[in-house]
């Protein structure tokens, strides 16, 4: 559904070199801190900004072949952006009639009184979660085939989060190949939903992995200095010096758990890896 | 195209306090001068300024990444906004001439051909002036974008009087000219006019198409 390699972007301070790939059926996760690249990598995608190298494919187009026709099957949210402030609900709908062919204007209808959204109250008036909520309502009411979605749940409470990663569970089970690629700095939040994750960090994929593998097969190893110097290493991803001695970031949990039953073995999140990846040496 | 058409309109909508005031300075001004002309140009132009802050209001947080990655071309856009500038600009100059013509019919001050003529030679003046400020604003912007066109006002303002005093200077005299051209058929240089007006917007269009494309969101 999308296939990035290589994309390169440069900016005084910071330069973009990411590759990634959204399956058809799968939601794939990007994951990384503020300002590691998550949203120079969607502007990229959605043709906002140039690029000085790589190739973006979507929908099965190169992105320069890639036409205000075929947008139609892209839902977009960004993080700091969304239709104007000054619009409401009532607004809204005309446009996105007259933008969206596939405009199903009944199911958008139905969230909005499911959720409660006020129809003559102008945007800019609305709580945070009431903004996500319309955001992602406009992205999944025309029938899009993939959705780009750069940190949908930014800024709400956990009901809300809840509430709009149901949207986007419906929005896969109601047509067979839906994708969605999503970023988020919340890992619960991908957690629950992504079929794998890829990890971005200052510009850079340090990891791509199935959500399913990184939560089963990561974890931390808590060792004092006397246990570390014993350890295979070989499976090590990242090893970080502690207080205690180190802890040590693996993709083989099953191993460590077999040969060194006596070391502390903790089951990996993806804030631990994040962070061990992030600050861990190799 | 349409989608965004609505949207302007809808965004236009809000305005509603801001074009109720501006109807009513209008009506203040034919009520103090009955028989002038002033409402048809004011209306005129304050109409076409609607374009500029649509333009504004695109901006205003961020929403113009949002509004380019729905299915619209940056080509589109633009001509949208040359299409919305003109509609609005028409549209309040009709208002305009509206208000004029009943002023003259109530108070029998003024003549209706003479405020036809103006309202018909206002209308390339107001395409022309679409054509000069909307490449303006969205290079720099909504706000920069004003201060552009004033800068660039205040050098066709200075260039003017260099251009008058060279003249001057060369003993050129513009006179016979100007009492020539008053001697044309009305309609020949109104049409001479609109022509003129209509190129201006086209190349406009295109300048401001390539200011788009290499624009970052």
């Amino acid at each position: 559904m999308l296939k990035i390699e290589h994309l390169k972007k440069s900016y005084e301070n910071f330069s973009l070199d990411c590759s990634l790939e959204v399956k058809r059926g799968h939601v794939t996760g990007l994951i990384g801190q503020n300002g590691a690249g998550k949203s120079t990598t969607f502007k990229a995608i959605l043709g906002l900004i140039s690029y000085e190298h790589g190739d973006i494919t979507i929908l099965g187009k190169p992105l320069a072949q890639f036409t205000a026709k075929d947008k139609q099957d892209l839902g977009v949210v960004l993080s700091d952006s969304g239709f104007s402030g000054y619009l409401t609900i009532n607004d809204i709908l005309p446009i996105m009639e007259n933008l969206y062919k596939n405009f199903d204007k009944s199911f958008f209808l139905e969230q909005v009184e499911k959720f409660q959204l006020p129809c003559d109250k102008k945007i800019k008036d609305f709580s945070t979660g009431m903004k996500a909520k319309v955001k992602v309502l406009t992205a999944i009411s025309h029938h899009a085939k993939l959705l780009i979605l750069d940190e949908p749940t930014a800024g709400l409470d956990v009901i809300a989060r809840d509430e709009l990663l149901e949207l986007l569970r419906d929005f896969m089970a109601k047509e067979e190949g839906n994708s969605i690629l999503i970023s988020s700095h919340i890992s619960s939040d991908l957690e629950s939903i992504c079929d794998d994750l890829y990890m971005i960090h200052q510009g850079t994929i340090i990891l791509h992995e199935d959500t399913d593998v990184l939560l089963s097969d990561y974890a931390l190893l808590k060792v004092d200095d006397e246990a570390y110097a014993r350890l295979d290493k070989q499976y090590l991803l990242r090893s970080k010096k502690e207080s205690y001695g180190y802890s040590c970031l693996t993709d083989q949990k099953q191993y460590y758990a077999e040969n060194y039953p006596q070391i502390a073995i903790e089951k990996g999140t993806i804030d631990e890896v994040i962070t061990m990846m992030i600050r861990g040496a190799a | 195209m349409k989608g965004l058409l609505i949207k302007d309109f809808k965004l236009m909508k809000g305005q509603k306090n801001f074009f109720l005031a501006i109807v009513a300075i209008a009506l203040a001004m034919i009520t103090l001068s009955p028989g002038t002309s002033f409402a048809i140009g004011f209306l005129g132009f304050v109409g076409s300024l609607f374009s500029l802050s649509s333009i504004s209001y695109d901006e205003f947080d961020n929403g113009n990444a949002f509004l380019f990655s729905l299915p619209i071309t940056r080509k589109e856009y633009v001509l949208e906004k040359y299409t919305f500038g003109v509609l609005c600009g028409i549209a309040f100059l009709f208002l305009g001439t509206l208000i004029s013509f009943f002023s003259i019919l109530i108070t029998d001050k003024g003549n209706l051909r003479e405020m036809f003529l103006t309202a018909c030679t206002l209308l390339p003046v107001i395409l022309l002036l679409l054509s000069i400020m909307l490449p303006f604003v969205l290079k720099f912007g909504g706000e920069k974008g004003r201060i552009a066109i004033l800068g660039m006002m205040g050098f066709l303002f200075v260039a003017g009087i260099l251009l008058t005093k060279i003249a001057e200077y060369m003993k050129i005299d513009f006179y016979p000219l100007v009492k020539r051209l008053s001697q044309i058929d009305p309609r020949v240089y109104i049409l001479f006019f609109l022509f003129l007006a209509i190129t201006a917007l086209a190349v406009s269009c295109l300048v401001s198409q390539s200011i788009l494309n290499k624009k970052e969101f």
